[in-house]
């Protein structure tokens, strides 16, 4: 029986390599962008985490409508 | 026959003016949810502290709950950009892939150095720092992240050597996680570079300007 391959944090790279899985890992970076976008743009700090959920809210249903513009285009092209 | 007086309180006296009302009593803020800068700092410094500790620009003008937004959210993902990618996400001009220098050879090539090398070549960066930097271009956007970023460097490069069994101590990351761990590492100082401008403006003549 093959061991499964360890994980060492920093030395390795995370263990994902499905296509199921990776893209999940772009919703941190959506709602960091915008804890800190709204942190710097927002007039008191009592309004970022309303606007900053917003905003990840949009950046993620973006990058959504842009990866199934491209899919389809794809798709078209394949044809 | 008797004349209309106007009705006055008999205790009245409209000479006398009237006393202000007691003022109400002030509400007072907790420095942690202020906006306003409490102190201030030259523009500069404040752009250095910002650099050297993500949102430390806020916290020396007082905005503490702006500082720790800004700068745990920085931190996380810088740190988070290396646990998906790995240390050796950061690709750091002058090194190579095992770790040594880069140093321009005879003919003009780039070679990485071999340990125990006596020969005297001239190291990349200083023969041809542009030509390097511009080989690994994310590393202008992770450097803005401040010294977390130095420190990373300095254990990519520690783990690119070799073992001496072989093979590097850690090995390089390829295909989505090192392009993900670069995105995140390089976000991350690319996001303290808007703070660390942010918070220089504010602590400047024209902060009132930026609502």
């Amino acid at each position: 029986m093959t061991p499964p391959l360890a994980y060492t944090p920093f030395l390795e790279p995370i263990p994902i390599w499905s296509n199921a899985v990776w893209p999940w890992l772009l919703i941190p970076l959506a709602v960091a962008v915008s804890l800190v976008y709204k942190s710097i743009k927002c007039a008191t700090m009592r309004q970022v985490p309303r606007e900053a959920a917003g905003i990840a809210v949009w950046i993620l249903l973006g990058m959504a409508a842009a990866a199934a513009a491209l899919a389809a285009l794809v798709h078209g092209l394949e044809r | 026959m008797k004349t209309a007086e106007p009705a006055t309180h008999p205790w009245k006296d409209d000479r006398i003016p009237e006393p202000l009302p007691p003022l109400p009593e002030r509400l007072q803020y907790l420095a942690l949810m202020s906006d306003a800068p409490s102190r201030t700092f030259p523009s500069a410094l404040v752009a250095l502290v910002a650099w050297l500790l993500p949102g430390g620009g806020y916290a020396l003008l007082g905005q503490w709950a702006r500082a720790l937004t800004v700068g745990i959210t920085i931190i996380v993902l810088f740190v988070a950009g290396l646990l998906i990618g790995g240390v050796r996400v950061i690709e750091v001009p002058g090194w190579g892939d095992h770790g040594q220098k880069l140093v321009v050879d005879a003919q003009g090539q780039v070679t990485e150095e071999h340990p125990g090398e006596e020969e005297d070549r001239p190291w990349v960066l200083t023969a041809a720092p542009l030509t390097e930097v511009r080989n690994k271009p994310w590393y202008i956007a992770q450097f803005l992240a401040g010294p977390i970023n130095i420190a990373a460097s300095a254990a990519s490069i520690w783990a690119s050597r070799d073992r001496p069994t072989g093979g590097a101590i850690a090995a390089r990351s390829h295909a989505r996680t090192n392009e993900l761990g670069v995105l995140y590492t390089a976000v991350a100082g690319m996001l303290n570079l808007l703070a660390i401008i942010d918070s220089a403006h504010r602590a400047g003549p024209h902060a009132a300007e930026c609502k």
